[in-house]
């Protein structure tokens, strides 16, 4: 046996140096090269995860977001209708109350020029009439001088 | 080529420091060590959230291996606790092996008289190499067996009386048990080290040309080699932990 190991060099020392050399080469690699590199790895798996996570999120918001926006035009739109209706309403009623105020203003002025026309006549009647009179009497006057 | 084919089966010794042997073998460890320590620093600390090229493909190999891995144990936790083990053996065997192509590995080095001692010697063409990585996955795979069967569950595996089947089963397993210390040492070593003597021997007939495929060959065998050792370790760990009247 002992000439067997000399055969292939086995000398305890060297034997138990290569052993050492392996421990110190495990652990360095474990603690310089495996543990970075898997953590890496497994911290850019989560990122992903996340992203994916964050991407689906986003979709939903997006579409409860359009749903939302169409919601929204559609009150806004029947609102504006009803705006323009009640302003047209408003308008039209606006309108008739011009037109109203209008004939009533109309009707007013003719009354009032008809009642100062008939005045009017009424007074040179009168004048008239008062003029007849003395006019009666100046000729009733004349005569009577001569 | 007037010392002809020098092969040496042992890694030859360089020289002594306070009597410990340092072996042109032992360097070369030390220098795959340097190179991916340095590698795992300087890779480690650049690691960026959106990935480079480089980043991309080590990336995707770790959590490929860790899939399998997890995939072999049925268990994330078990995958977690052994890949850097499993990773590591895989690691440095590979450096090892393909570095020995590299040139200067093997031709650089010292003469001793009319011997030619090279500077660098594969890690995995040394049996003290192969024999150490051998022991720690041997000793892996028998502890995790007991920590997660219970000892007497799992010496029950190698020592069963309830019947003569039984008890020759439970001897087979023990003889296959420790037959793995001698196949997983010499199986590397013997590849390996097969390899260099090939590309040798091709070399000295044939300086030119005749080496590249057998080097290109070798180095397949190379990469293969490092993950037989790294999948093995890992199977038995595997089986290690299966309770065999579960398995069935």
């Amino acid at each position: 046996m002992a000439a067997l190991f000399a055969a292939f060099g086995l000398q305890l020392p060297l034997l138990i140096a290569q052993l050492v050399n392996f421990a110190i080469l495990m652990i360095a690699l474990t603690y310089l090269l495996y543990k970075p590199v898997m953590k890496t790895i497994e911290a850019r798996k989560q990122k992903v995860a996340q992203g994916v996570l964050d991407a689906e999120e986003a979709t939903k918001k997006l579409s409860t977001a359009d749903a939302e926006a169409t919601v929204t035009v559609q009150q806004a739109e029947k609102e504006a209708e009803g705006i323009v209706a009640s302003a047209r309403e408003e308008a039209g009623s606006e309108k008739m109350r011009i037109v109203k105020e209008a004939d009533a203003r109309a009707a007013s002025i003719a009354a009032d020029a008809d009642a100062r026309a008939k005045e009017t006549a009424a007074k040179s009647l009168r004048e008239s009439e008062k003029e007849i009179a003395r006019l009666a009497i100046l000729a009733a006057e004349k005569a009577m001088r001569t | 080529m007037s010392s002809g084919i020098h092969v040496s089966l042992k890694a030859e010794t360089l020289g002594h420091i306070l009597g410990f042997p340092i072996t042109n073998s032992l360097l070369m460890t030390w220098l795959v060590m340097v190179l991916l320590i340095a590698f795992a620093y300087f890779f480690g600390r650049s690691l960026k959230m959106i990935p480079g090229k480089l980043q991309a493909a080590i990336e995707w190999g770790f959590e490929g291996a860790y899939a399998y891995i997890a995939e072999v144990f049925e268990s994330d936790a078990l995958a977690k606790r052994f890949f850097p083990l499993i990773a590591t053996i895989f690691l440095f065997i590979l450096v090892g092996n393909e570095l020995e192509f590299f040139p200067g590995v093997g031709s650089i080095g010292f003469f001793h008289g009319t011997d030619f001692a090279p500077l660098l010697r594969a890690p995995a063409a040394d049996l003290n190499f192969t024999l150490a990585l051998t022991f720690i996955a041997f000793f892996t795979i028998e502890v995790t067996g007991i920590a997660v069967l219970g000892g007497l569950k799992y010496a029950g595996r190698f020592v069963n009386l309830k019947s003569p089947v039984g008890f020759a089963v439970g001897i087979i397993e023990i003889v296959s048990n420790l037959g793995r210390l001698v196949s997983f040492s010499f199986r590397l070593f013997g590849n390996i080290f097969a390899g260099e003597v090939m590309i040798l021997v091709a070399g000295y007939f044939l300086p030119y040309l005749l080496p590249v495929p057998l080097i290109g060959f070798e180095m397949f065998i190379g990469a293969i080699q490092a993950l037989v050792f790294a999948m093995l370790t890992m199977f038995f760990i595997k089986l290690s932990i299966t309770d065999p009247h579960e398995a069935h």
